[in-house]
C-alpha cells in the first residue's frame, strides 16, 4: 500500500506560477506545462478567467479539485490552488491525472448501473400499467357489453319462433349463431383477462364431486343429444365425494374441455373419465380425462392450441373463441395442474390432467357452505340505479313475448331467456342473476324440479337468488307444493302487469 | 477586453450536461456516456449583434447524488446557473424544488435556468402532467440529441446576464 503512494508521489507532477495581482505571469517552473513568462493566466485555458473574481476577492487560499484542462493538446486532471502573496498570487498545479482517471472508471460503473436500474424499474412500471390498463379495459368493455347482448339474444330467439318467411328465417338464423359467438367470445375474453391480470383468486371450499358429475352428465347429455352425439361419464369408486377446492373453476375447466370436445365432433362419442390416483397425507390426486372421437390434432399444434386467439384452421366453421383452451390452461396453472393431450389426425383427442384436491377432514358432516363474494356485491348493487338481471326459464313463445315487452318497458331489468328446464343450471352457474321467473311446466325438467336442485346447490349466491314461478295451475294446493320445492312466490297465468312487477321488486 | 461570463451547468448525474454543452459550443452529440468527474470548462463566444459579443465560460460539473454536496469553490463568480435534469428519469427531478432551495442558498442572485433534457425521447403533453403531479416549472425543454432549443437555452441566458 504504502509503496503505491509513494509512488504517486514520485510521479506527481506540481508546477509552480508565480503571477501579479492582474494575473500576468512572473514565474513558474516547467514542471509539466510549458508556460512563458509575462503571458496572461487566462492565455493557458479557460479555467483561469475565474481568476477576475479570483483576484478581487481572494483574501488567503482557495483550491479547485479535479479540474480538467488541456494545455498543447495533453489533457490533465490536476488539483489547482490560488495563494495570495506580497507580490501578488501563487498558483499551484498538481496533476493527479492517473488517480482521477482511476476514481472516474469507478464512477462510471457505478453511475451506469444506477441508471441502468432506475430505467429497467421504469420499463417495467410501464409495461404493468399497459398490461393493467389493457385488463382492465377489456374487462369493463366485456361486461358494458354482456347485458345488451342478452336482450338482443332473447329478443331474437323470441322472433325465431314467430312465424317467418324462408328468408326472415335464414336471416335469423345466422343472427342467432352470431350472437352466441359473441356471447362465448365476451364470456372467454373475460375469464382471460381476469386470469392473466392475477385477479382470479382461487377459492377453498368443500364441495361435493358427486354432485359436480350429476350437474355435467345432465348439462351434456343435452348438449351432445342436440348434436346428435353420446355423453359417457365414467366415475372410479375410488373418487371421494367430499374434496375442498374451487368448484366453479374445476366446473369451468371440465365443461370447457368439454365443449371443446364437442366443438370438434360430428359423430360418435364424448366421454369423461375420472380415476383416483393416489392418496397423501390429506390431498387426493385424481385424473380428469376428456375423449372425443372428433377430428384430432397433430401434433405440431399442441403447444398453439393453449394460447390465446389461435384457433385451428379446420375449426373457422365452428363457434367459439379460441380461447376455452387458454382459460383451461391458466385456471389448471392456478390449481399447480397442467393440461397434457394426446392425439392423431382422424382419431379423437384425449385432454387429461393430475390434480390434487385436499379432503376435508371430516367428510362425514354436512360440507360448510359456500360462501361467494359475489352475493354481497350483489346485493349493494341492488341500492343503486342499476338494472337488474332477470332470467326468464319458459318455454311459451306468447308468454315470452309478453314479458319481454312488460319487463324491457320498465327500465329496470335485462331479460335472459332459456326455454328448457335442464339448461337453467348452466345459466346460473355462468351468469350472475337477481331473480327467475320460472314456468312450471318446462320441457326435459319441470320448474319445480328445477328449483329443487337450485335450494341444493352449495353456493350461497345460486342457492338464495329469488324464484318466482309461473304456473297456468290456479289451485292453492300447487302454490303451496310449488313453494315448498323453494320458490318465493307463485303467480298464476295469465297475471296482472303491476302485480307481477310488485312481486319482482318484492323479492329483489 | 471581450465580456466574459462564467455559467456552472449542474445537476444529477447522466441527465445530459455534457450533452448540452457539446451541442452548444461544436454541434455534435454522442450515444455514448462518459461520466464527468470533477469539472470542465469550456469558453464558447456567443454573438448578440456585430460587434457585440460575449465570452461564455462553460463549467460543466460533475453530477450529483446531492446538490449540497456541490464543491462550493466551483461555484465562485458564477453569473449563472443551468440546472439541468433528465426527464425520463424520476430520481433526477424528484426532489427538484428542494434541490433549487440549495443551489439558491449558495447563489442567491445568480440567475437560474431549469432545464428538462432529453424531450427527444418522450411525449412532450404527458410531461406537463408529470410536472403538474411533481409541482415542476422549467424554463426550457431540451434535447441534446436533436438539438432542440439548446441554443435558445444558453443565448437566452446570456442574454439575461449581459
Ligand atoms: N436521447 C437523448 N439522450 C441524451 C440526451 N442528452 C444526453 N443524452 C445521453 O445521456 C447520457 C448522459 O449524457 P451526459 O451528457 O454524459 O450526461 P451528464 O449530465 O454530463 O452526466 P454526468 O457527467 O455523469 O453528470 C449519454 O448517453 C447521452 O448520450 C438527449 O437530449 N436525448
Ligand atoms: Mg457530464
Amino acid at each position: 500500500m504504502l509503496k503505491k503512494f509513494q509512488q504517486e508521489y514520485a510521479t506527481k507532477n506540481v508546477q509552480f506560477i508565480l503571477t501579479d495581482f492582474e494575473g500576468t505571469i512572473l514565474e513558474s517552473d516547467q514542471a509539466f506545462l510549458a508556460i512563458k513568462s509575462n503571458s496572461h493566466l487566462i492565455d493557458i485555458h479557460p479555467f483561469f478567467e475565474c481568476f477576475i473574481s479570483i483576484k478581487d476577492t481572494l483574501e488567503d487560499e482557495i483550491v479547485f479539485n479535479c479540474v480538467h484542462i488541456v494545455v498543447d493538446n495533453n489533457e490533465y486532471v490536476t488539483d489547482i490552488q490560488f495563494s495570495k502573496k506580497d507580490v501578488g498570487f501563487l498558483v499551484v498545479i498538481s496533476d493527479y491525472t492517473s488517480h482521477y482517471i482511476a476514481y472516474q472508471a469507478i464512477a462510471q460503473t457505478r453511475n451506469e448501473s444506477i441508471i441502468n436500474g432506475e430505467l429497467i424499474t421504469i420499463k417495467n412500471a410501464e409495461l404493468e400499467e399497459r398490461e393493467r390498463f389493457k385488463n382492465l379495459f377489456i374487462r369493463n368493455f366485456s361486461h358494458e357489453l354482456r347485458n345488451p347482448l342478452t336482450s338482443i339474444i332473447s329478443i331474437t330467439k323470441i322472433i325465431s319462433s314467430t312465424s317467418l318467411t324462408s328468408e326472415q328465417e335464414n336471416m335469423i338464423q345466422f343472427l342467432q349463431e352470431s350472437n352466441a359467438n359473441l356471447k362465448l367470445l365476451l364470456e372467454d375474453i373475460l375469464s382471460i383477462s381476469m386470469i392473466s391480470s392475477g385477479r382470479l383468486k382461487l377459492s377453498e371450499n368443500v364441495f361435493s364431486l358427486s354432485q359436480l358429475f350429476e350437474l355435467i352428465t345432465f348439462t351434456y347429455n343435452t348438449k351432445t343429444a342436440s348434436k346428435g352425439l353420446s355423453f359417457e361419464i365414467n366415475i372410479d369408486k375410488k373418487a371421494p365425494d367430499y374434496v375442498e377446492g374451487d368448484r366453479l373453476r374445476l366446473y369451468q375447466v371440465l365443461t370447457n374441455l368439454l365443449d371443446n370436445a364437442l366443438k370438434y365432433t360430428n359423430e360418435g362419442k364424448i366421454t369423461l373419465n375420472i380415476t383416483f390416483n393416489q392418496k397423501r397425507a390429506n390431498k387426493v390426486n385424481m385424473r380428469f380425462e376428456v375423449l372425443d372421437s372428433g377430428i384430432g390434432i397433430s401434433k405440431d399444434n399442441f403447444e398453439t392450441i393453449f394460447e390465446s386467439f389461435t384457433q385451428l384452421k379446420t375449426a373457422t366453421e365452428n363457434p367459439g373463441s379460441g380461447l376455452g383452451l387458454s382459460i383451461v390452461k391458466g385456471l389448471l396453472d392456478l390449481m399447480n395442474s397442467e393440461i397434457k393431450i394426446s392425439s392423431s389426425i382422424g382419431e379423437g383427442s384425449n385432454f387429461y390432467f393430475d390434480i390434487s384436491l385436499k379432503q376435508p377432514l371430516q367428510t362425514s358432516t354436512k360440507p360448510i357452505l359456500n360462501t361467494n363474494k359475489k352475493s354481497t356485491k350483489k346485493s349493494s348493487k341492488r341500492k343503486t340505479d342499476k338494472k337488474y338481471r332477470i332470467l326468464l326459464a319458459e318455454d311459451d313463445i306468447n308468454v315470452q313475448t309478453v314479458l319481454f315487452k312488460l319487463l324491457l318497458n320498465t327500465g329496470y331489468f335485462y331479460i335472459d331467456l332459456v326455454n328448457d328446464g335442464a339448461l337453467v343450471m348452466e345459466k346460473l352457474i355462468n351468469d350472475d342473476y337477481d331473480l327467475i321467473l320460472m314456468d312450471i311446466n318446462l320441457p326435459n325438467v319441470m320448474g319445480d324440479e328445477v328449483t329443487r336442485l337450485i335450494r341444493d346447490f352449495p353456493f350461497k349466491n345460486i342457492k338464495k337468488i329469488p324464484i318466482i314461478g309461473l304456473t297456468g295451475y290456479s289451485f292453492e294446493d300447487d302454490f303451496a307444493g310449488f313453494k315448498k320445492a323453494g320458490m318465493n312466490a307463485v303467480i298464476a297465468k295469465p297475471f296482472d302487469d303491476q302485480d307481477l312487477i310488485g312481486l319482482i321488486f318484492k323479492h329483489l | 477586453m471581450q465580456l466574459s461570463k462564467k455559467i456552472v451547468v449542474l445537476g444529477h448525474f447522466g441527465v445530459g450536461k455534457t450533452s448540452l454543452i457539446r451541442r452548444f459550443v461544436e454541434n455534435s452529440f454522442s450515444d455514448n456516456y462518459k461520466v464527468s468527474i470533477g469539472v470542465h470548462i469550456t469558453k464558447k463566444v456567443v454573438e448578440f449583434e456585430v460587434e457585440d459579443t460575449m465570452s461564455l465560460i462553460l463549467w460543466d460539473l460533475e453530477g450529483t447524488d446531492e446538490i449540497k454536496t456541490i464543491r462550493d469553490a466551483y461555484l465562485l463568480g458564477t453569473h449563472g446557473v443551468v440546472f439541468v435534469f433528465d426527464v425520463t428519469r424520476p430520481s433526477t427531478f424528484q426532489s427538484l424544488n428542494t434541490d433549487l432551495e440549495i443551489i439558491k442558498s449558495k447563489l442567491p442572485t445568480t440567475p437560474l435556468f431549469v432545464v428538462g433534457n432529453k424531450v427527444d425521447l418522450v411525449v412532450v403533453s404527458e410531461l406537463e402532467t408529470l410536472f403538474k403531479e411533481n409541482n415542476i416549472k422549467t424554463n426550457f425543454l431540451t434535447s441534446a440529441k436533436t438539438g432542440d432549443t439548446v441554443n435558445d437555452m444558453f443565448f437566452e441566458l446570456a442574454k439575461l446576464i449581459k
